[in-house]
Parts: C-alpha cells; structure tokens; sequence
C-alpha cells in the first residue's frame, strides 16, 4: 500500500465534549411530546374515585348514579378487579407464605388517603370528574397506623390480615465484630435517633397514561410515562392473566422520573381492564393532588439505639443501629429497598464492623416507591450525620476526621465490610477542592465575626456516593428463591436503507441526554460527526430493543446504556467493514471508516460512502457472496452484561453495584436565631463519575440533584396527621424547591475512571442525596455542640428555632459519649 | 381537578350584580377568581352562580381626595396598585407589596377587594387594611353602608358582608408623616405577618399602630401600641415594647409550623415591622 495520506483521520474524539443536548431544541421549542399531548381514536377520559380515609372498610360502591350521567361510557369497581385478576406478585413473601395481597384497585378495605376504589371512563374529563363524585361509597373508618416504627410493634393494628403482621420484611445485617468493636473502643457515641424523612422529588408531568386493549388482536397498547415499563408488564402480566407478549409500551418525553415514575404499573393494569371492559381507549391524566397522595412517596426511615465505636483519634470502626422503613399501606417495588442501602454500608469510609436490625413496615401511608437517591442515600445521611457528631462530640475537626476514615486513593478498589467493590475515586482531594471552592477559612472567619449578631454561620460538608449499575442478585437477600440477578441494557446499531446510521435503545429517558451521549460514542467508533447519527427518540416495545432490566433508572445508563450501545456499534462497524473490504478485494483490516465512507487506509480516493454498503446488503445482493448476504444484516443488536456473581444471600455478602460515584458538599449557610430560617450563602459540589462522556449533561444532573436536595433538607416534606391525611396533597402546601430557594452552584470534578466499565464512566444521576447530609451538617455547626443534635434530614425554620432554644438536660441532648474505661 | 358545572354572568353595572346576587340562591361575587376558582376546582365548594364583578367600572379606580386618603376601587388588581404613581406617593409600602404579591400571573388578576373579601390567613392585605384603620365601602340591596376594617373581618375566610353584598373600595387615611413597616416569616407561605404604621418625632415613638396578620382575624395590639408610644426608636426599646405582641393570639398549626412557633414570630415579626418603619423614612 501507499504511504499514509497527509490527511488525518479521526482527528476528533466526541467523548468526553460538551457537546448541546440533541433533545434541546425540540424540548426547548415546545416539540416534544409527552403522553397528554397524544391521543388514540375514540379515547375515553378515566377518573379515580378515590379513599378519603386512610384506613377503611369498604362496605359497599353504588356507581349506578354514575353510570347514568349521560356521556358515562363505563365504571370498574374493586370487586370486578378482584373477580378478574390475581393478587399482584410480592417480591418476598414470609416463609410460611403470608404476604401483603394487593389487587390493582382497593378491594374491601382502603389503607391509605387517595387509594383507588374505583374507576369511571367518560367522554369528556368533566363528565368524567362529575361522575366520580356521584359514585357512592360506604366506608367503616378503621384505626390508623401512621409512625413507621409504631407499626411493628405487636400490638398494633394489622392492615394487611393475609400478611398477619405489619412487617414487610426483617433482616439482621452483621459484618465484622461489632461486639469486638465496642469493647475496644476508647469512646462510644450513643445516638438515641435519627430520622429521615419522606418526600418526593415531585416531577413536573405528573403520571400519565393511555392504554388500549384492542379487542381484536388482544394486544394492549400503553402510551406512558412510566419509566421501567418492563419491570411493570412483569408484575401486572400474571396478575391480569396476560402475556408480556401482549403489552406495546410507548413513550417519547416524559416530564421528570426521579424512580417515583416507576410505580405506575398498578394504574397502567387497571386502566388497561377498564379498556377492555369499555372497548375503547381510556386515558388517564394524574392531578397533582392525586400525585402527592397516591403517586408514590421517598423512603421513611428511623434509625434508633444508634451506638458507635470510635478511637481518640477519631477512628470509626463502625456502627450498630436498629432501621425502620416505612414502606407505605403497599409494597411497590418494595421491600427492595431494605437490602439496595447495603451497596453503601460504610459509605466513603472505612470502617469494618457494622450491625444492623433492619424493619420494613407498613402504615396506612402513600406506598414508598423509589426515589432520587433511592434507600441509599437514607443511609449515607445517617453516616454523614455519623460521623460528623463523632467530630463534634469529640471535639475534633469534621475536616480532618473525614479524611482520617476515608476510604484512601490508594485503597482502591476497595472491598467493603460486606463484599461491595468500590472501583475508584479521591476523597481526600475532592474535599480539599471543595473547601477551596467555599472558602473555607474565610467562612470561618465570618463565623467568628458574625458571632453574638443574631446570625449564625454554619459550615457543613456532606460527602457521598452514588451507587450504580446494581446487581439485581441483591433481592435474593430478601428472597433467596428470587429468580433474578445481574443487570443489562441492549442496544440495537442499524445502517437504515441509505446508509443512514440509527441506534435504538432500551432505555426511555427523562431529560438524561441518551440521545445525545450515544451518539457521542456512536460516533467516534464510526467515524463520523454525532449531528449524522439518529437516536430513535423515545421507547416502544413494538420495535425498540429491550431486555428484562431496560428503563432509565438507578444511575446506570452510563454504564450499561452506552456498553450495549458501544456493543453494538463496533458489531456494525465489524459488519461495514466486512463488506467494504469484500468490494474493495482488500483484507479486513486495510479498511477505516472516515466521515460515513468505508476507505481503504491511506487512500481517500478509494471510499465507499455507507450508502453504497447498504445499497449491497439491502438492495443490491447479488453482488455479494450468498453467504455473506444472508449472514450480514447491518442490524446489530448487543447486549451489555456487567460482570456480577450472585451474593452470598446467608451472609448478606457480595459486590451489589457496579460503580460508585463520589460526591462531595460544602455549603455556608446563615441562621436566622430569631425565627430559625436557614440561608445558603455558599454551596460548592465536586463530583467524580469517572470519565464523563458529555460533562455539560453530567452538570445538569449534579444540579438537578443538588437543588432536590436542597429542596429537600429545608422545604420539602410530606406531614400526615394522626388521622392519616396528607398534609401536603399540592404545591400550596408541598414547597418545592423553586430557582429562588437554590442558590448559585459552584462545581467542579475530578475524573477518576472505573476500571469495571471499559469507559471509564460511572453512574452518577441519582446524586447521592448530599444536600440533605451537608445541610443537616451546616445547621448542627451553626447551633454548636453542648446544644441540640440534628436528629432529622428536614430542617424547616420551626426545627432549627426549637434546636437554638433547647435547653434540656444534657442527657437529653440525643448523644453521648461512653469511654471505655469509665465503665461503659 | 375540574370545575364542576357553574353558571357565570357578567353585570354591566353594580346595580345589576347587586341584584343577581340578591335573587339567586347560591350566587358569589367572582372578582380575580384567584381563590375562588381554585376552590372550585378542588371541589371544596359550591356555587350555583359566578356573578362576575371584576370589570365594573365603579370598582376600578384609585383616587387620591384632598386630605391625603386614597380610595382604592375592590377591583383594582394588585398589578395596578403596584403600578399607580398615586398609591406610590400615598402609601409607598403597601405599593412595594401589592408589587411583590405572588406573581405575576396572580399580581395580574388578584384584586385588593377580592384579597380582603376572601381573608385567607396567608392573604396580604387584611392586616394592612386593620393597622391603617381603613373604612371599607359596600353596597347592597339595602343600599351603602361603610365598615371599619376592625370590625370587617369575621373569621377565617369570613366577612361582614351579607349574600347580596358587594365590597366597592376601601379607603385607606392619609400616612401624615408616618411610615408603614411590613415584615412576614415565609414557609412557602406566609407564616406569621405584622404591619406597623408609626409617627416618630426627636428619635421618640409618637405614637403606632401595630396589626397581626395570618389570623382568623387580623388584630390590633392595643398593648403593645401604648408600650410604644413615647419610648425611644431604638432597636431595644421597641424589642421590648413588642416582647408579648404575640400574647393571646391563637394562631392556626399545620405541616409548616405549629402555632407555638406563629406566636412566638408574632412578637419577632412585629418588632421587625416596628423597626422597618421607624427605619424606612425612605421607603415610607
Ligand atoms: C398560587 C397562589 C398563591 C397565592 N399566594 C398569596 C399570597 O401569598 N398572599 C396573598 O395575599 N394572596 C395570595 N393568593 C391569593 C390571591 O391573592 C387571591 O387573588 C385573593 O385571595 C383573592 O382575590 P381575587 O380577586 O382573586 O378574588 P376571587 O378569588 O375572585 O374571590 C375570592 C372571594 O372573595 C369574594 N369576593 C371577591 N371580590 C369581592 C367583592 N368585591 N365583594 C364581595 N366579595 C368579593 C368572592 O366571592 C370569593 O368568595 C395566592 C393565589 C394563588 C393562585
């Protein structure tokens, strides 16, 4: 061959740019489509009716007065439910096989303000409304569980007979010595409790479906937002006795997810027998009223008797604690969330000996769904908090006992006490670039001048991670006869019949740029510009390509998106090539892609554009060797397998997730003391995910997930009253954080790549919940020791007043601090 | 949710909205509908008739008499309030919190009369109204009768009205020299909320008057206006003077605060408004 042309090839490597998110524009002009924007012929528009009473017997529905409002076209009561389907599946039933049996709509009893007792479908929304009110329903008030750890206690009032007890699931977690721990430490800090609380991260598109169950082929087309809809046709296919096979889901936009979106496979089933009850297409647009009360809440959780062992260096060696989480009246996806914590035992830290007595229940409550952070991030607060009242209560610098127990650069990867390999990262260093970045001496000057002026500084850091690409053989650590594990995503790399490149997923994101981040890698294998690369924009079953695990949720697209989109790319490429190099009479390897032409290398001349190569394979074959004709498709699908083992279900040991994502917080804030309302003078983050595909898109999610932990940690909670109605059922009482509440974000990142993920790139989207740690931390600073802890994750001006105006005894501060030795 | 069906008329004059809401049963008054279509909506109550009263042209107008006192039409909405170059002059403040009233969507329909009439505990204006001792004007099938703001409202979301009766404006007396302070505690929504309407003179309090907002029914606190008349403007003097402002009020608890803490704000809310009028010479 010739000398190398003086032309570069592939000069440009896309990954890692900043490159404008391909959804921007039709997004930003208003062109993007979401499920209220579509409609099928001759929809029907559905309303719940819906419980006012947290917990009640349902003693009779009368939808007659309904059904004779003219343009009423049909009602679904829980008895016909019941009659038609089975109890949903539950994740881990008790041994002896007692469990929680829920049907798609409330049958006999409701157990939450909000749950669904029945359905009507009418012409118009209004009608449809109107007739909801006219379906009569007597309840019997029955008593109401509300405190999640109440509920466990024996005699509390049992909401679910089938299931005997309110204990979801119970687990005793036991790594290293905790016993062993506590004799030899030289001091132990004794918590009494901590509680995290319950809101949501609140979508702006509340969820929405259309379904329709077409009477002549039986197949039921789902127009969502639900945002793994192949874990819902799992769970709702046996229990409407229909295949898999039988359900086309579809979505394009969809207004937010955060894991709350995962939970509306229970309306998709019971719409979809509406449908097939009605005969026509039923559509079904959530309020936001029914959103707060019925659409899926964050995990509650307590943590009590809370005893940690600490050396007088400020050494943790780990921790021992009883959890309960309150899963809500239903479990939905839960109890997952009972075991998906254990990804973060030690959180950035080291220590080896940890015992905890887990307790998962149910209260007549919002059912917990997964969100933002899911059950992760409860526990990373709770170590957060940790380890900042051993700073305190030891009177160390927080700074300095961070980096004492952090999980050193060196360390990596690093096996935690229960068998997580946590692949890469730099604490230390990321700390001292956040510090940097809030000035931190310079906020503690201000603390100290600020000091008696009726405004009080506080400094808090919150560092944590984000756990992703999770291995579903986790559940079995609830049940070990669960049949599922591992974790995938596929992804399907075609040439379209003129030699147009398109990629389809199995994903169906909520703004995470996919479109925009396949193309990017999409692109520098093939050698081409990402502008020339189509992603089939949203989802549908019908011709998308999917695998069990395929959603857009838990940090993991990154990793398995872009594999499986990697994958199979580099199989079309191979393809391509393959055929290039047939025409061309040149050996495989004589052959580059440039631009969207197959060349030979180092003549430009000799190029076939990937028109010509589809024109062969789709419309011109024989002019290929029969073999190769028939075996070439240009239609490569592959499918990305992390490599995960299945975890020892009797030691509760194995590596849960993937990769971990660090995230570390500093923020300044201000302390009114008259009226305990806390401002954020200063916030910096510094994120590593590994390498960074399209850093622009990483720093959107860094920033959506910091002003949802903002949101959270001051303004955000979901309240009931003793009587189990939710306190904030919309905006006007559920303060979301608004731009007015999140105040300029300073960022930065260190780039420390996975060596798990061939990219180098980790999963980073949930965020880790380090607002709610940092906040809580900044605030107890405020306040100072010898006063009240922070002892909850939301912070509203009441809590912080109460915690400056505490004068209690000391014992009653929440903490102390036993030293071995003065005969603890 | 939805509205459910209502019927909707729009009078071309008082007299006839007078008359619509006398003669139907179930009729109410729709001003910017900025709190009554959303309770509509959430279907917490019925109505049988909107009599839509928000384009009546008696209603409209800010009108600045002789003495200084501005008459403020109940259909003016907040955004013209904020935008009149009369109440800028007349009352400043109260121009600067109809300007920052919600949004501007609500700024743009909200009307003063419809803030007092409806007297949520979150609304601005009612302890306004009450500390500025402002008269209010109705009119009714018995024809006009003024009501003092004191004696105006009558519980939560209440009124003095009767069914037929429509609020046309409020006139709000002269400031003379005094400067009105406005100070709230937000939690979303507005938690607890003073005004203060003071005369100083020499760095002495002449004389103040001091209203709760976020109440039932905004009140006046006699006690702690006497404990300031006469003393010194001085950020001690007037803590101390407004040390019990929050004494016997009984506020409502809910998700964002209990009524312990509102009444404990109550104090620190009045001492700020206190002091921003004796501060805010410049902004009135
Ligand atoms: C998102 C949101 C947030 C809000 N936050 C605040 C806030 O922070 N502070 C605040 O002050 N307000 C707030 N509001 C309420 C707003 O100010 C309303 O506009 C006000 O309460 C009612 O005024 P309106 O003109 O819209 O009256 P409407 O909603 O039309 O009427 C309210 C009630 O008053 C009666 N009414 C109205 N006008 C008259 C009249 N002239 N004579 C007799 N009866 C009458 C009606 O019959 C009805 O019962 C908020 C509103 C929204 C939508």
């Amino acid at each position: 061959m010739t000398a190398p042309a003086k032309e570069q090839t592939t000069t440009t490597t896309w990954t890692g740019q900043s490159l404008p998110r391909k959804e921007d524009e039709r997004l930003l002009k208003a062109q993007g489509s979401f499920v209220d924007d579509e409609g099928m012929y001759r929809q029907g528009y559905a309303q719940f009716v819906r419980s006012p009473y947290a917990h009640a017997k349902i003693l009779s529905v009368d939808v007659s007065k309904a059904e004779a409002l003219p343009g009423v076209i049909a009602t679904l009561t829980g008895d016909e439910v019941k009659a038609m389907t089975e109890p949903l599946f539950q994740f881990a039933p008790k041994e002896d096989g007692s469990q929680v049996n829920e049907y798609l709509l409330g049958v006999d009893i409701a157990r939450y303000q909000g749950e669904g007792v029945a359905l009507v479908l009418a012409e118009t929304r209004g009608i449809a409304a109107d007739a909801a009110d006219l379906v009569e329903v007597e309840y019997e008030p029955l008593p109401v569980v509300t405190d999640g750890v109440a509920a466990a206690e024996p005699d509390a009032y049992v909401l679910h007979d089938s299931l005997g007890d309110n204990i979801a699931w119970k687990g005793l977690f036991d790594w290293g010595d905790i016993d062993w721990a506590l004799e030899n430490a030289d001091h132990i800090l004794k918590i009494d409790k901590l509680h995290f609380h319950r809101y949501s991260s609140t979508p702006i598109e509340c969820n929405a479906v259309i379904v329709n169950w077409d009477p002549g082929t039986d197949m039921i087309r789902v127009v969502s937002n639900n945002q793994f809809p192949m874990f819902g046709a799992l769970v709702i296919g046996p229990s409407m006795g229909v295949g898999t096979d039988q359900f086309d889901f579809v979505s394009q936009d969809i207004g937010g997810g955060f894991g709350i979106k995962i939970n509306s496979y229970t309306s998709i089933g019971v719409l979809a027998l509406l449908s097939r009850k009605a005969g026509r297409p039923v559509k079904w647009i959530e309020t936001r009223t029914e959103h707060h009360q019925s659409g899926g809440h964050g995990n509650e959780r307590t943590f009590l008797d809370i005893e940690v062992p600490v050396m007088a260096d400020g050494t943790m060696l780990g921790f021992k604690m009883r959890a309960f989480d309150d899963a809500g009246a239903y479990l939905h996806y839960e109890p997952l969330g009972a075991v998906i914590w254990s990804q973060v035992v030690p959180g950035p830290y080291k220590f080896k000996h940890v015992q905890v007595d887990y307790t998962e229940t149910l209260t007549n409550k919002c059912p917990a769904v997964p969100n933002r952070g899911y059950s992760r991030m409860q526990h990373l607060w709770f170590v957060e908090r940790v380890i900042d009242l051993v700073a305190q209560e030891l009177e160390l610098d927080p700074v300095e006992v961070r980096k004492l127990n952090y999980v050193q650069p060196e360390d990596y990867p690093y096996t935690t006490p229960n068998g997580c390999v946590y692949d890469s990262g730099d604490l230390p260093q990321a700390l001292d670039m956040v510090l940097e970045m809030i000035d931190y001496e310079g906020a503690k000057k201000l603390k100290a001048d600020r000091e008696g002026s009726g405004k009080r500084i506080g400094i808090g850091i919150g560092t944590t991670l984000d756990s992703g690409t999770n291995n579903f053989g986790q559940s079995r650590i609830l049940n070990p006869e669960l049949p599922f594990s591992g974790n995938g995503e596929a992804c399907t790399a075609l040439l379209d019949l003129y030699g147009e490149v398109m990629l389809k997923l199995g994903t169906n994101p909520q703004g995470q740029g996919h479109e925009t981040t396949a193309s990017q890698v999409a692109a520098d294998i093939l050698g081409m510009s990402p502008e020339t690369i189509r992603v089939w924009t949203g989802f549908d079953k019908s011709h998308s390509t999917y695998i069990g695990f395929s959603g857009t949720y838990a940090s993991q697209f990154a990793v398995t998106g872009i594999n499986a989109v990697i994958g199979a790319v580099e199989k079309l490429k191979a393809e391509i090539i393959e055929v290039a190099a047939y025409a061309f009479e040149v050996e495989q390897d004589q052959v580059e892609l440039v631009n969207g032409d197959a060349r030979i290398i180092g003549n430009p001349e000799a190029a076939i554009p990937f028109i010509g190569i589809a024109n062969m394979v789709f419309a011109n074959n024989a002019t290929l060797p029969h073999e190769m004709a028939e075996r070439v498709s240009l239609t490569c699908r592959h499918v990305y397998v992390p490599p995960f083992e299945l975890p020892d279900v009797e030691k509760k040991y194995g590596n849960l997730t993937l990769t971990y994502s660090t995230q570390t917080h500093a923020a300044v804030v201000e302390v009114d003391e008259e009226t305990g309302k806390v401002e954020i003078l200063d916030y910096a983050v510094v994120d590593d995910c590994g390498k960074r595909i399209n850093p622009m898109v990483v720093e959107g999610q860094v920033h959506g997930a910091t002003g949802l932990g903002i949101g959270a940690a001051l303004k955000e909670t979901f309240e009931y009253d003793e009587d189990g109605q939710l306190l904030n059922s919309n905006f006007l009482f559920y303060h979301a954080a608004t731009a007015m509440d999140v105040p300029n974000i300073k960022t930065s990142h260190i780039e420390s790549p996975s060596p798990f993920t061939g990219t180098g790139a980790k999963g980073m989207g949930e965020g880790g919940g380090a607002p709610l740690h940092t906040i809580s931390a900044a605030i107890q600073n405020a306040i100072g020791p010898g006063k009240a802890i922070v002892s909850d994750s939301h912070n509203p001006p009441e809590r912080v007043w109460r915690m400056l105006n505490w004068d209690g005894p000391a014992e009653e501060r929440g903490v102390t601090v036993v030293s071995n030795g003065d005969g603890a | 949710m939805l509205l459910a069906a209502v019927d909707y008329y729009r009078p071309d004059t008082l007299a006839e909205a007078v008359e619509a809401l006398d003669s139907t049963e179930g009729a109410r008054p729709l001003a910017g509908g900025q709190s009554l279509i959303s309770i509509l909506k959430l279907r917490a109550a019925s109505v049988d008739l909107l009599v839509d009263i928000s384009r009546l042209e008696d209603l409209r107008a800010i009108a600045v008499a002789d003495d200084g006192s501005v008459r403020i039409g109940a259909g003016v909405t907040y955004d013209e309030m904020a935008m009149s170059p009369d109440l800028h002059r007349s009352h400043p403040r109260l121009s600067q919190v109809a300007a920052h009233t919600v949004d501007a969507q609500v700024r743009n329909r909200g009307t003063f009369g419809g803030n007092l009439c409806h007297n949520d505990p979150i609304n601005n204006f009612p302890p306004v109204a009450v500390a500025l001792e402002a008269t209010m004007h109705v009119t009714g099938k018995d024809g006009d009768r003024d009501i003092a703001a004191a004696d105006f409202f009558t519980g939560y979301f209440t009124n003095a009205l009767s069914s037929d009766e429509i609020l046309t404006g409020v006139t709000l007396p002269a400031l003379n020299g005094r400067h009105m302070g406005y100070q709230e505690i937000e939690i979303g929504e507005a938690a607890a909320r003073a005004v203060a309407v003071v005369a100083t003179s020499n760095g002495n309090i002449e004389s103040a008057s001091v209203a709760l907002g976020c109440l039932p029914i905004p009140v006046r606190r006699p006690q702690v206006e006497e404990a300031l008349a006469g003393t010194p403007a001085t950020a001690d003097a007037v803590a101390e003077a407004t040390a019990a402002a929050g004494e016997g009020i009984e506020p409502l608890s809910d998700a964002d605060a209990s009524a312990d803490y509102r009444q404990a704000m109550a104090s620190v809310v009045a001492k700020r408004a206190v002091m921003e009028a004796i501060e805010g010479g410049q902004n009135g």
